[in-house]
């Protein structure tokens, strides 16, 4: 009683203090079970829920900013597991877990999922994907998570479907094949749901797919609207800088007279949507970054700006259709694409006034901000990694640029604290070559048009950093022993929580990057932490399942924390 | 008595796969025990292991053999008498066979070569822990010989169907290459 009027206090004291982007609390108090299903209320409502976990980056802004406070910087030293959850799968995990009513909704390679009895980890359902014959996917067998809407649990799968699982028994309601698996199309992204349509994009941009970003009817599975990615005039208009003004060294004139040869290449450019849209209803517009061109590191099949890759881009809610785009790096051959999902807050535009504001986080180790209406870039922040002979082109024999192909920011979402008007990231520091070789597209087998290399003599590392999104200025930055991949909780109890791939889970202090608490999970935290509260009691759930694409070591454990007695 | 290699490509260039119209699955998989082994184990160590090779995988490399995408005198002529349904039937076979056991030491040091060689290349991205799956073939557990063979052949430019492993493979030396395939064959199978 005494800890639930804790929490009480630290709710109000939230949401009195809560400045600009005070959160709004869903009204109803979370009691275990209640099976209340999910209304689009609640999911619009997210951002101010200190109850439950509703969507994949906490809300349709994408924010990763838990308004609950009842673990704080006071008392974080106190974190302790509550419980753990071993799955059936041992193997990379990139699940960000969802939270209903203190139903915990968490997936795993190779398309489980599982629904979870919050308080105490109690498995309540399995759910096994039949995965069909034909998977292709890039990069491990990852799965990102679930959308939650009404009494239905959906996901996408390595064989390209789309799955409607019931909430309460995970029986298998629908399914629908969103494209095909052996043209190289594969689902690892959570998808999104906003009223009655589903929203997903696909993999693919490493075997020459056309990429999309698609709607399906939460009921029947029906497809609503497809926006393409790549538009079939790919072309452009022969960007010679980058979205920071550095000449990215292309050879227009043998561009064009590609072009005129082989013609416009969008049937297999690319453009895989890794991550979900920001979901602006006010305006009925979803953001979303495209990643990279097909094939990765030869141009020369490719002539053009290649759009929209590594863009974000915005489309019409309701329609699918094309609103405003902003490539950050056109005819991109260096695979430093955008996969970062985007954030919708309150930003300083160039006058200092607040405007609508979307924040991505490159590969390329800038944080993006751009103004909402337009697209427009207003700002890009400080490098949080070295940057090193950009934009040095691809050779025969390999050429040395930083940031590595990962990034900078890789997939791992950033979360932000609205009242610091801060942004936190987690990069890579992985030095590697680009070597480029041209071979012709390969029918859904990999296709990278060369490699990136590590180069095993340079020491790799990682960071967290903090951003000013207002001026682009680095606030913080903490280092971190290995490369950081998977994602990042912020809380308004001063708190931001994120994995490593040797197996630390953090809290920091989110003003200053103080480290506050830590606790050895066996195995690489790299996913994306949620947080909950369940009968007045917050906790703070990771997945613990290593990373594929890094290399660092496999687990299957889903662990929840709270505050020891 | 084991055949060497090249008499074993001149029987089967003088006795060639039975045309699409007279498949029969019996026959044609009389016809890869001659290399693949009756259980499974190669009669070779450089021929890979494909009982419990992931389905597609095979399939795939059936097609690429048949158009030459993946060039080899003995697998090339046969592939090509297979059409789409029948590749497929050969592949479901093989896919639902169990891996065989099979021996291979590391030597000192291997282990920890591999692993730069696994972090350079990036290898887990694809192949993750080497069991395979689908298009991706199952590494853990196959022929050292095989291995090094494959990959030579890619550093080396002779196999052709992967392209991008060309130049992933052209960053590693030699011994880099041989001792990964040491480690990969030691590899549980799971």
């Amino acid at each position: 009683m005494i800890r639930w009027l804790t929490a009480a206090i630290f709710f109000a004291a939230t949401f009195i203090s809560g400045a600009t982007n005070a959160q709004e609390e869903t009204s109803s108090s979370t009691l275990y079970g209640d099976l209340q299903s999910v209304t689009q209320s609640m999911l619009a409502r997210a951002a101010g829920d200190g109850n439950n976990f509703l969507h994949t980056n906490g809300n349709y802004e994408q924010t990763r900013f838990y308004p609950a406070s009842q673990i704080n910087t006071s008392n974080v030293k106190n974190l302790r597991p509550a419980w753990i959850f071993q799955t059936e799968v041992v193997d990379s995990m990139e699940t960000s877990p969802i939270v209903v009513n203190g139903i915990m909704y968490v997936t795993t390679a190779f398309n489980h999922a599982y629904a979870l009895d919050a308080r105490t980890g109690k498995q309540i359902w399995h759910y096994k994907h039949a995965m069909g014959p034909v998977t292709t996917y890039c990069c491990g067998p990852n799965n990102r998570g679930v959308a939650v809407s009404g009494d239905k649990v959906f996901m996408g799968t390595l064989d390209a479907k789309l799955v409607a699982l019931d909430a309460k028994t995970g029986k298998q309601l629908w399914e629908t094949q969103i494209a095909e698996p052996e043209l190289g199309y594969s689902e690892t992204m959570a998808p999104s749901v906003v009223e009655d349509m589903v929203l997903i994009g696909t993999n693919g941009g490493e075997y020459g797919i056309r990429g999309f970003v698609k709607a399906f009817d939460t009921e029947t599975g029906e497809e609503k609207w497809t926006f393409q990615t790549i538009p079939e005039n790919s072309v452009g208009v022969w960007a010679t800088e980058d979205a920071t003004g550095r000449n990215m060294h292309r050879d227009i004139e043998a561009e064009k007279a590609a072009l005129a040869e082989m013609g416009d290449p969008y049937e297999t450019l690319g453009g895989g949507v890794w991550q979900n849209p920001a979901v602006d209803l006010e305006t009925r517009r979803v953001y979303f970054v495209v990643g990279n061109p097909s094939p990765d590191l030869d141009g020369s099949l490719r002539p053009g700006d290649n759009l929209y890759t590594d863009s974000l881009v915005a489309v019409d809610l309701d329609t699918g259709e094309y609103v405003c785009h902003l490539q950050y790096i056109a005819h991109d051959v260096w695979d430093l694409d955008a996969v970062s999902p985007p954030i919708i807050t309150t930003v300083k535009n160039e006058a200092g006034e607040d405007v609508k504001g979307i924040l991505h986080a490159g590969k390329t180790g800038h944080v993006y901000v751009h103004n909402a209406d337009d697209c427009s870039l207003i700002r890009f922040s400080e490098a949080m990694v070295p940057q090193e002979d950009m934009w040095t082109l691809p050779t025969a024999e390999g050429a040395r640029m930083l940031p590595g192909a990962n990034g900078g920011v890789e997939w791992s979402p950033m979360a932000i604290d609205p009242n610091h008007r801060l942004t936190y990231a987690i990069n890579l520091h992985q030095p590697m070559t680009y070597t480029v070789r041209s071979t012709p597209y390969p029918e859904g087998k990999l296709w990278l048009g060369g490699s990136f290399d590590v180069i095993p003599d340079e020491e790799q590392w990682g960071n967290v950093t903090a951003v000013d999104y207002d001026t682009g200025d680095i606030a913080w930055q903490v280092r971190t022993e290995q490369p950081m991949i998977g994602g990042i909780l912020a809380t308004a109890g001063g708190l931001v929580f994120t994995g490593e791939g040797n197996g630390l889970f953090k809290a920091y202090d989110s003003s200053n990057g103080a480290e506050l608490w830590r606790f050895q999970a066996g195995a690489g935290a790299n996913a994306p932490p949620s947080s909950y509260t369940v009968e007045g009691q917050q906790y703070v759930v990771v997945a613990a399942g290593g990373n594929a694409q890094l290399n660092f070591k496999r687990g299957n454990n889903i662990i929840a924390f709270t505050l020891a007695d | 008595m084991r055949l060497k290699p090249a008499a074993v490509a001149l029987i089967f260039a003088a006795l060639p796969a039975a045309a699409a119209e007279d498949f029969v699955l019996e026959n044609e998989l009389a016809l890869c025990m001659g290399c693949h082994g009756e259980n499974g184990v190669p009669s070779e160590p450089d021929y890979p292991i494909i009982w419990g090779q992931e389905y597609f995988y095979v399939y795939t490399q059936l097609r690429d053999y048949a158009a030459q995408r993946r060039d080899n005198e003995i697998m090339s002529p046969i592939a090509a008498e297979y059409d789409r349904d029948q590749a497929k039937l050969l592949a479901e076979h093989f896919a639902a066979q169990v891996w065989p056991d099979i021996q291979a030491d590391l030597q000192e040091g291997d282990q920890q070569i591999a692993e730069r060689g696994i972090t350079g290349g990036q290898c887990s991205a694809c192949h993750g822990k080497w069991q395979g799956d689908s298009r991706i073939p199952r590494l853990a557990g196959q022929q050292v010989g095989y291995l090094l063979k494959t990959m030579l052949d890619f550093k080396n430019e002779v196999r052709m169907n992967a392209p991008d492993k060309i130049s992933t493979m052209k960053q590693l030396d030699d011994d880099t290459i041989a001792a990964l395939s040491r480690y990969l064959a030691t590899v549980d199978v799971q």
